[in-house]
């Protein structure tokens, strides 16, 4: 019973975290970010399915991206599945930068080594 | 990939515990049931709508597009609601309450995320069932409303057909959900009439009226298209706290309340 009592402590204490992140409002839509990248990790999850990245910028130095896409279920509509991307492959990837400044990103489209294509957030108006 | 679609259907009969009208999960389609009504059943997806106002559909001014019949009840709490997606989105600040709290949407807004729902007919019940937080309902067919219908997210359906249509009566709806992203607002007392059909083999229309005497001065309709999708694939969309909190510390730095169930 006391278990019982802390975990719903627990849940009601998390309650209030649910603002959800908030679609585009995170991010800098007046900038879109194009990068040639190394998938590092690609996550096919609920709320938004997460891809990690490896870009080397300008002065040579590696930074690392995280970009968030819209859930499964929407990808699936648009040709994604889980193993549409893979550890090590090479892409061209388009994104919104984060307003914060922070190394994560909306990512739009990216295009695959054998020149395919895929989509993931439509651009904002 | 009929054998998942087969998967699912029975999944379904097990959830619902219900027995499926056969044509619903066959690979053959038929416009027509064998009891002699249109036959709805299928994968149906449609876009994602921001606005039911059909003036508005990209939610440019919400709480003044002209053609939705505020009451000053409502057009306060329009003008109140802070939308978490759409152009007029915040972060922080957000009232949506499918997002905020992670409610479920309610009714009609579950059916316009750009995800699919499956129909699955019988003779005396039609179930929609969501991809979106796996969520369902039921239309209960020549029926009328429970003497007290209860209070709840998706409310109490009733219908019956009319020639080619299903007409579908809905009460009894919790006022904290919204019509749509945008905040459409309404109250206990929402009355909505669907009127759903086939219109070709490979599209589904749901005309509603909402009437809602508290919220609206007088019944408004919008209009919501669906195709057809016929790969069988229904895929899970449930919203946690696990999920919430590893983005969150993913992508905003912010260290959980509880720790984060680990996956395995």
């Amino acid at each position: 019973m006391r278990n019982r009592v802390i975990a719903l402590g627990a849940l009601l204490l998390a309650a209030p975290l649910f603002a959800h992140h908030g679609g585009t409002s995170l991010y800098d839509t007046s900038k879109e970010l194009a990068q040639e990248a190394t998938v590092s990790e690609f996550q096919w999850t609920n709320p938004h399915v997460e891809v990690g990245l490896d870009a080397k910028g300008n002065s040579g130095k590696v930074r690392h991206w995280l970009l968030e896409l819209p859930s499964p279920p929407v990808l699936v509509n648009q040709g994604w599945n889980r193993k549409s991307l893979q550890q090590g492959d090479v892409i061209k990837v388009s994104f919104y930068p984060a307003k914060s400044g922070a190394s994560v990103g909306w990512l739009l489209t990216l295009t695959k080594a054998d020149g395919s294509q895929l989509v993931g957030h439509s651009k904002q108006q | 990939m009929h054998k998942v679609r087969d998967r699912f259907c029975l999944s379904a009969v097990g959830l619902l515990g219900i027995v499926v009208f056969t044509s619903g999960c066959s690979g053959s389609r038929a416009q027509t049931a064998s009891s002699g009504v249109p036959d709805l059943s299928g994968i149906w997806l449609g876009k994602a709508v921001q606005s039911l106002s059909p003036s508005d559909p990209t939610a440019k001014k919400p709480g003044a597009e002209g053609d939705i019949p505020y009451t000053p009840w409502a057009l306060a709490r329009m003008k109140a609601e802070r939308p978490a997606t759409g152009p007029h989105a915040t972060l922080e600040n957000t009232t949506d309450p499918a997002l905020k709290y992670a409610d479920p949407d309610g009714y009609p807004r579950a059916s316009i995320h750009p995800m699919r729902f499956k129909i699955v007919q019988t003779p005396d019940y039609i179930y929609q069932l969501w991809e979106y937080n796996e969520s369902w309902r039921q239309i209960a067919l020549n029926r009328p409303h429970s003497e007290v219908p209860d209070i709840s997210w998706f409310g109490e359906s009733v219908g019956k057909w009319e020639g080619d249509t299903l007409v579908v009566d809905s009460v009894g709806f919790k006022d904290s959900t919204w019509l749509d992203p945008i905040g459409h607002p309404h109250s206990e007392d929402l009355h909505i009439t669907e009127r759903i059909r086939r219109v070709d083999h490979e599209t589904l229309v749901f005309d509603f009226t909402f009437d809602d005497p508290k919220a609206y001065t007088k019944p408004w309709n919008g209009e919501v298209t669906f195709k057809l999708k016929t790969d069988g694939i229904m895929t899970e969309n449930i919203y946690t706290i696990s999920d919430e909190l590893n983005f969150r510390q993913r992508f905003l730095n912010e260290k959980p309340s509880i720790p984060i169930r680990p996956s395995h």
